[in-house]
Parts: C-alpha cells; structure tokens; sequence
C-alpha cells in the first residue's frame, strides 16, 4: 500500500531523512518507531504528502505524493502529533465541515458525520463545542475527523499522547476495528508498551534510517505450548494434529499453525484428548522493547 | 455551498455578532443626523466606517483566514482536504470577512446617496463600485501576503498579521489617495492621462488600474493557495505578472519620461524600458524580501541543474529569481541603448551590480539569521543607502556603496561587492550543511 524508495530529506543545516526504503502492506497496523527527533514525524508528513522530498518517492496506493498529491489526500487521513480544533464549532459542524472538506456532498455530509462520531463514541456529545471536550475526546473528534471520508489509509502522530489509560484502551480498540474494516493504519510512537496492543508491524527509525532495513512482524502463526507437567512425545502428538513443530521439549513446545481459529481450536482439544495437561497456549509473540533494543544499537 | 465559506460565516458572522454590528452603526448614523452642522456629517462618519470594517479590520480577518489556521495549527488538516484552490481562497476573502462586509455594506448607502443625489446615479455607482472593489483589493493583498509569509515560518503570528494589515491597507491607501486627488487634478485643468501615447480620462483610467491590480491580487491568491495546497506552480503566472508590470509602468513615458530625459538626456525610445525595469526591480526587492528564500530548496535547485535537469529547475524557480533575471536582462538591454551617454548606462550597471549584492545580503540574512534575517538585511540596506553615503560623503567615497557619482569605479565597486557575495552565497548553501 506505501512505497517508500530512497527517500532523502533535507532540512537546512541537516539531513532528517538519508535514502529510507520500505514497504508498508495494506490492512495491517504498523508501528513506527524511534527516539526523538529520529525523523518519524517527517516520515509520516512525507507519506501524506504535506512535504516534497529532496530526493526519492514515496507512493500511496500506487500514486506518486510528488506527482498527485491530491489524490493521496482523497485516500488519506492524517492526525499530527499537535493538532487543532475549530474549538468555537460543535461537533457536529466540526465533523459535517470534514466531510463536505473533502468531497463528500451536502446530502451525505450529515450522515458520514454522525458515523464517524458514532464510531469513535461521540454520537451523545454532537452539540457540544469542541473547545468544550476533555483531552481524550479531542483526540476522538480529530480521529474522527481524519476518518470521515473513509480513507484507505490512516497516519496518526502520537495519537496516544496525553492520554489517560482508559482512553488508551479505547484508542487500541478503535485502531483494531479500523484495521479489521481493512483500512492501513501507520501509527508513530515513542511509548513502546501502548504500541504493543495493536500493532502488528513494527519500523524503527533511528538518525534519519530504518534500523535493519525493513519492517518487522510483530504477530506470527506461531504458538508457544506449555505443560502442567513434563510428557514424553509432546513433538509427534503436535505433528499428529496437524502443527508445523519449530522447536519442543518435554515440557514445552512452539509450533506453527495455520493463522485460523479451527485450526488452532483442533489441536488444542487434540493435546487434551491425548492427555496432555496444557497449561499454556498462546501467541508467540515477540516483546516490542527486547525487539527495538536489539536493533537501536548503543539505546539501552 | 463552499464548504470553508460556510464555515467561516458559522465562526465569523453569528447572528449576535452580525445584530451589535447593525446596532451601532444605525446609533452611530442616527447621532450623525442630529449633529449641528459643522460637525461630521453622516456621510462622512459612513466612509470612515467604511474603511474601518472594510480595510482596516478586513485586512486583519483576511491575513488571519491564513495565519491563524496555522496558529491553531488547523492549516494541515485544510491543505489535506479536496477544496481546490480557488474555492479556498474566496471561501476565506468572503467568509473570513464576512461580519466585516456586513459592517462596510450598512455603510454604504449612507456614502453614496449623497454622491447620488449631488452628481447622478453614474457617479454614485461608479464611487461604489470604487470603494467595493477597494476593499477587496485591500482584503486581497492582505491574504496574499499572509500566503506569501507563513513560508517564512517566523512563528509570530502577530508580526505576520501586522505585516499583511499594512501591505493590504498600504495598496488601498496608496490607490484611494490618487483616487482622491482626481478632483485636484482636475481642476487645475488636467482632465487627461496619455499611457502609451492615448488618452485616457482619470477616472476611467484609476478604475480601471484598481481593477486589474486586483485581478492580479486575486489570481496571486489562487496561485499561492495551489502551492499549499501542493499543487505544482511553474514560474508562468509570475512571468506574465511581471510582463503586464513592465508594460504598464512603461506606459507612463509622457507622465515621468520627460523628467527623466531632462536629467540624463537619453533617447527618449528607451525610457519605457527604464521605467519597465524599474517596475521590475521594485519586485525584485520585494519578493526577496518577503520568500522564504530556503537554503535547501537552493541546493535543490542547484543540484538539478549540475545534473542537467534545467526544465525541472526552472519550474521551481522562485519569483525573486525571476524578477531578478528579468531586471538584469531589461537593465542591460537598457545600457546598451544609453551606449551614446556613457554616465547613464554605467549608472545602469552600477545600479544592477548593487541590486545582485542586496539581493545576496537577503540571501545570507536568511540563512544566518533565519526568518528574522529579513528584517536585518533591510537594516543592513538602510545603511548602506542611507547612513553610509552620509558619512563618507566628505571622504567622497560614498559611490562605493551607492551608484551616485565616479560611474566608472560605481560599477566596479557594484559588481565585485555583487559578486564577492554571490560566491559566499553559493559556499553557504553548498558548504553549510551536514550528512548525519
């Protein structure tokens, strides 16, 4: 879904950007991360084509931001890390300009206002000014605001900023829903942990690069087995049900499986019926910060 | 309807507001009827309301249309929207200063009935259509310098917005006091103007003036909003802006050429480009005083021609390069038609050379000192066109710095000023700069 290609950008005196590469896929929610001032910001400002590069493309669902940054615009919601409010409107005139801003009609403004108020749970607060609305539900409205139009793409700034933690919660919530409606969500953050919720991919940027080159999974088929207590032949029972084994004990195994809930559901109630005591069966993640640290040399 | 229209008059004209406007205004030319004569008539306190809400108060609405978007830090959102370009910009001209037209339109027919009623419809119509597109020609440049400046990035709104205020009131101002001095002209038995060799009556030919510099305020707008809103530009507009500039001042020979003529004593065919290139350098002191003239968008540009993409640089050219280029090639053309009086065409010269040296001083003010740079390369300019020459003037020495007397060393001292800077100019932006 976003290409970026020998990406280069100056700023005077400095180079924040140095020859970044890299390939985001639709409908999945990828994290970027790094310290201060690393360059994510200017990243994501360069992927909704608010900047020209000094060299290098980025492409948004095939368009180039240089060549069409209009289009990108139609297929784009973006939330920058400082934003504001039209604190004088209602909610409802803040949505409803949203809307008509970007292309939709008068005759339908009015619904996409009450959905995408709806679905960020401001639907009980449309008369309210916005001046008038807590951090968090600020933080809603601009959402809601960015989604208005139903982009195909979402970039959000530190959108958890300031937030409380129940706030947190329903912000996580929210960015999963959007993916599962297949929208590509690109979420830049220095707070590892309330990444970690919803993330499926992680970027780090460090000193204007992609430390490693590449994207990195964060969510994999893989499965982590754990015994109540130590059984012989835990790897061929796991083998008999259907699993790929990548590693096994007695005790403990991890294993891939197809990355669908029967399947999963079948080797587990196999194991049980075997008379394995299972006392653990998860996703095998891999920890964000043990991730980001490996890879942000001389960062501990 | 336009969508940042009607937002704008949701913020800007709420029906309270628009009701204290009405209100006051009515007192205000209700206490005018009554005054004892002598005292401001009712007219009058119209047409200084008038300018109040349309200039004075409407140029502030129109450069905040812009620079408070970014203060708020909403103008992201709006540049990542799909209004296009012209529906931006009349939806914050009319909408930003919607309260403030209510204001002026209650005014007015307050200040034309008198007009009306003393010398005719026509001219009562005409003085409205005056003052009408006077306000927005006000309110125009007001938004045009507010797009111009926010490249600057100075972060003090209130400088921007002050700046914009006395550009937009600047151009009505300087526009009605000649509009004013008609009746003058007048009556000391000027009737005419000859611009180009025709006549053309005063009147018709101030309204027409107004009404074409506003066109080019409006499309100044438009084009400055379709560079926010990331569309690509090219130099075009600008070119043909500076075209219609040369040929109008050019077209005064009759009214300034013959002052100029008894001075130098040129040939009376090239004072349209004198007065061409002087209409050109005025812009290009201008524009390099109010772009944001970006070292790194420099390098860019340089890069792009080191590789032999000059179509692609000269696309991204900045208007004070353009105006630049186009002084330099009038003033030498110009020289060489002023061959025969060697004084006036080294004076040329030396004025060209001093012209590339201010231009660099704005050059390096900006990198040196930022956006704040600006305002010390005018006072570097200051003086050395003004307190300088004063104190070398025993020394007689002052044609180092201005092109005033010694034409030949002028030129001399010009260009090698001129060029010493230009090659730290191009050092700056090539040397100053660091891969992390």
């Amino acid at each position: 879904m976003i290409e970026i290609t020998d990406l280069v950008f100056d700023y005077p005196g400095h180079r924040a950007l140095n020859g970044v590469n890299l390939s985001i896929a639709a409908g999945a929610i990828t994290a970027l991360v790094g310290p201060n001032g690393a360059g994510k910001t200017t990243l994501l400002r360069l992927m909704a084509a608010l900047e020209t590069p000094y060299d290098g493309r980025v492409t948004i669902d095939g368009l180039d931001t240089r060549a069409a940054p209009r289009a990108i615009h139609e297929r784009l919601g973006y939330l920058p890390d400082f934003f504001g409010l039209y604190d004088a409107l209602s909610v409802r005139r803040c949505l409803f300009y949203a809307a008509r801003s970007h292309g939709i009609g008068p005759g339908e403004a009015r619904g996409a206002a009450e959905a995408a108020a709806a679905r960020v749970g401001l639907e009980g607060r449309m008369e309210q000014p916005a001046g008038a609305l807590s951090r968090g539900l600020r933080q809603r409205l601009a959402i809601a605001q960015a989604i208005v139009h139903r982009p195909r793409v979402l970039l959000l700034d530190e959108p958890a900023a300031g937030l409380d933690p129940q706030a947190r919660r329903d912000l996580s919530h929210l960015l999963l829903e959007l993916r599962d409606d297949g929208m590509t969500l690109v979420v830049s953050s220095h707070i590892l942990a309330e990444l970690e919720d919803y993330s499926d991919r992680m970027v780090i940027v460090d000193n204007g690069r992609i430390a490693g080159g590449e994207s990195i999974a964060l969510k994999t088929n893989r499965l982590r087995i754990v015994l109540a207590e130590a059984r012989d032949g835990l790897a061929d029972a796991l083998k008999a049900h259907g699993a790929e084994v990548l590693e096994a004990g007695t005790d403990r195994a991890i294993v891939s499986v197809a990355d669908q809930a029967a399947a999963r559901a079948a080797l587990l109630a196999g194991l049980i019926a075997a008379g394995y005591p299972v006392c653990e069966f998860t996703e095998d993640t891999q920890a964000l910060e043990e991730v980001y640290f490996s890879r942000v040399k001389g960062r501990p | 309807m336009n969508p940042e229209l009607q937002r704008n008059l949701w913020l800007e004209a709420s029906p309270f507001r628009l009701a204290l406007i009405a209100g006051l205004l009515l007192l205000v030319f209700a206490a005018g009827s009554v005054a004892p004569s002598g005292m401001m008539t009712t007219s009058h306190a119209a047409l200084g309301l008038y300018w109040f809400f349309a200039v004075l108060w409407g140029t502030r609405s129109a450069a905040l249309s812009v620079v408070a978007e970014i203060r708020e830090r909403t103008w992201d959102s709006q540049k990542l929207s799909s209004i296009g370009p012209w529906t931006m910009v009349w939806g914050k001209l009319f909408g930003a200063t919607a309260a403030n037209w209510f204001g002026a339109l209650v005014c007015l027919p307050f200040i034309l009935w008198p007009v009306w009623r003393d010398d005719g419809m026509g001219a009562g119509l005409l003085y409205g259509v005056i003052l009408l597109s006077l306000g927005v020609f006000a309110q125009a440049v007001a938004l045009l310098s507010s797009l111009v400046l926010i490249h600057r990035q100075s972060g003090n709104w209130r400088l921007d917005t002050f700046l914009c205020q006395v550009a937009g009131i600047g151009a009505a101002f300087a526009y009605y006091s000649l509009w004013s001095s008609i009746r003058a002209f007048e009556q000391s038995g000027t009737t005419t103007l000859v611009w180009w060799g025709r006549d053309f009556t005063l009147s018709s030919f101030h309204l027409m003036s107004l009404l074409l510099f506003l066109g080019w305020a409006l499309i100044g707008c438009w084009r400055a909003m379709r560079s926010e809103l990331r569309f690509a530009n090219g130099p075009y507009v600008w070119l043909a802006y500076l075209a219609y500039l040369a040929i109008y001042g050019a077209g005064f020979e009759s009214v300034i050429g013959v002052k100029l003529q008894g001075q130098f004593d040129v040939p009376p065919g090239s004072i349209p480009l004198a007065l061409a290139g002087f209409s050109l350098m005025a812009t290009a002191y201008g524009m390099a005083f109010l772009e944001p003239k970006d070292p790194v968008r420099l390098r860019w540009l340089g890069d792009q021609i080191r590789s032999g993409r000059l179509y692609s640089a000269f696309l991204a050219t900045e208007c004070w390069m353009l105006s630049y280029g186009a002084t330099l090639i009038v003033g030498l053309c110009l020289a060489l038609s002023w061959a025969d009086t060697p004084s006036a065409a080294l004076a040329v010269l030396a004025m060209l050379g001093f012209m590339t040296r201010d231009i660099c001083i704005f050059l390096l003010g900006r990198m040196f000192g930022g956006p704040k740079g600006d305002f010390a390369a005018l006072g570097i300019l200051a003086a050395l066109y003004l307190l300088l020459p004063t104190l070398l003037r025993h020394a007689n020495t002052g044609f180092l710095l201005v092109p005033l007397g010694q034409p030949t060393w002028s030129v001399v001292a010009a260009w090698a000023q001129g060029i010493g800077l230009a090659v730290w100019v191009t050092h700056q932006i090539r040397e100053s700069f660091t891969v992390r």
